[in-house]
């Protein structure tokens, strides 16, 4: 337990001092400020517009979780989605480089302390951006009244997302000495885990897939999009957190695998 | 190969820190490792020389437990690499090639994570770090980055790295490489420093190197790989009895020839 610490300790502090997270953080805030405040005019327009054109149906049913926190959270949602694979590009890649594999696998650890130390240092990380997104929201709250645990659900929605993407990442980064090439294959299984609920509606449309075949039903299960969507609204599922606890631990698994297989080779 | 491994068990016993046992190493058809079977005692500085692509850092890195061996077994301080790794690991310091260092930590900061890798208690790990700092010359330099720090004091840091927890085994892939002639002979002295009997025991000390002249200045025994099998295993004093120059065993082992002299591999 305490190599964990130790391992996440020094990956966040070294994460702290490289330009990739200032970087990232400084990206992350840029974009969400910016959608956040595109998303609050927009709405500011819409019920300036709907008071003087009297559209009462239309002002009573408008609210600032549909209006703003909604396309707001899908927005920080795809930020993420190109960020995280940023910050756990280096994970491991840089290990490889700096030499330090050697000192790790030689050092009485287990594998799984270190990819668990690994994993903890960038879900931390990843954490400090939502914590930026949850910001902007709470801004919201110094000036409207969007629902309470409707937001906090929305949040939690983006943090687990993030969770399961630095999973991803870890995993992506375990693979290769290439931070470019770590970066690159995150990103690449990320949007494939984003469009599959995509492609299985596609498919069913156009016939290929059948709507309730198992092929579809399981591209379906691996994609996040549905329950990313469910938790903006507001519905924390069980099946849902436990949809996002399974992935995670398929990819630290893979990571795991893929950190040992130094050794055979 | 077991005859090899069998008289030098009887040689000694007790003392021996490293033991290794016909230990191979295939990658597909390529074979790296043959059979290398040898003891390291206590306090003992042992030589570890062959040509380049001769299996030396593959026996280091099998030794170390970086690496599975296909085929043989090997202890540490007591204890099977194989079924009780993390103790073995625990007892082994490791200067890779090239040093493993973490660019953007500080000297100090670097050894102080080793130490906690290393399972070294918190109530030790202060002192240990001072006297690893002190040892490879490092106290003046110990607030810097190591990313900023010239080769020959990475080298250095990663010395540090492999002697701060103090084990019973050190395992050194070239160690002094890159340093210039000073630094050498300050680093030498520290190895023979580490191996001389004293509050932990003499520590034992297998080093593989290309400058000949180091292993006749600090070591006491040789070790000759060449082509993945151990050509050669002899104290140095032996070598000398017969009047031979270790320049010209280790040519004529590196060219393939058996070297009847000394305790010979397999006799």
């Amino acid at each position: 337990m305490r190599h964990i610490t130790s391992i996440a300790g020094r990956e966040l502090s070294s994460l702290f001092v490289s330009p990739v997270a200032y970087v990232t953080l400084t990206l992350f805030a840029l974009l969400a400020g910016f959608f956040f405040l595109a998303g609050v005019l927009s709405f500011d327009a819409q019920v300036a517009e709907a008071q003087s054109l009297q559209y009462t149906d239309y002002l009573e049913k408008i609210n600032l979780n549909d209006a703003v926190l909604g396309p707001f959270f899908g927005v920080m949602w795809i930020v993420l989605l190109f960020l995280i694979p940023g910050i756990t590009m280096g994970l491991f890649a840089s290990e490889k480089v700096n030499g330090t594999q050697e000192l790790l696998l030689t050092s009485p650890i287990t594998i799984w302390e270190l990819v668990l130390g690994k994993y903890i240092a960038g879900a931390v990380f990843a954490a400090c951006l939502v914590l930026v997104a949850a910001f902007f929201t709470g801004i919201l709250f110094l000036y409207g009244n969007p629902e309470f645990w409707r937001t906090i659900s929305g949040l939690l929605g983006l943090l687990l997302l993030s969770w399961s993407y630095v999973a991803v990442g870890a995993f992506a980064s375990s693979v290769t000495r290439n931070q470019l090439i770590a970066f690159f294959l995150a990103l690449v299984l990320l949007l494939i885990l984003w469009m599959l609920a995509v492609v299985a509606d596609l498919g069913a449309a156009g016939g290929t897939i059948g709507a309730d075949s198992n092929l579809s039903e399981v591209m379906r299960f691996l994609s996040a999009s549905d329950r990313f969507e469910k938790m903006v609204r507001g519905l924390v599922d069980t099946r849902d957190l436990a949809y996002f606890a399974f992935m995670i631990s398929v990819f630290l698994v893979f990571t795991k695998t893929s950190v040992e297989s130094a050794r055979w080779r | 190969m077991s005859d090899g491994a069998e008289s030098s068990e009887s040689v000694k016993a007790d003392s021996s820190r490293i033991e290794a046992r016909g230990i191979s190493k295939r990658y597909g058809d390529f074979t790296a490792v043959e059979g290398v079977s040898f003891d390291v005692g206590e306090g003992e500085v042992v030589g570890f020389l062959g040509p380049n692509g001769a299996g030396k850092t593959t026996t280091m890195r099998i030794l170390t437990g970086f690496i599975p061996p296909t085929e043989g077994s090997a202890q540490i301080a007591g204890y099977d690499l194989f079924s009780s790794p993390l103790e073995a690991r625990r007892s082994i310091g490791y200067l890779p090639e090239s040093p493993p260092i973490y660019p953007e930590m500080s000297v100090r900061s670097y050894l102080v994570y080793v130490s906690k890798l290393k399972d070294l208690p918190r109530a030790r790990r202060k002192e240990a770090v001072d006297k690893a700092l002190e040892r490879c010359g490092l106290t003046h330099v110990q607030s810097r980055v190591i990313g900023l720090l010239s080769k020959g004091y990475r080298q250095r840091v990663g010395l540090a790295q492999a002697i701060v927890h103090e084990p019973p085994v050190l395992v050194l892939d070239e160690p002094t490489v890159g340093l210039d002639p000073i630094q050498i002979s300050e680093i030498r002295q520290l190895i023979a420093d580490l191996a001389r009997p004293g509050e932990h025991g003499g520590q034992s000390v297998i080093l593989s190197t290309h400058i000949l002249a180091e292993v006749e200045a600090i070591c006491r025994r040789v070790l000759i790989i060449n082509e993945g099998t151990l050509v050669l295993d002899a104290q140095l004093t032996a070598l000398a009895q017969e009047g031979q120059r270790l320049e010209d065993v280790f040519t004529r082992a590196a060219q393939g020839e058996s070297i009847a002299l000394g305790r010979e591999v397999g006799k």
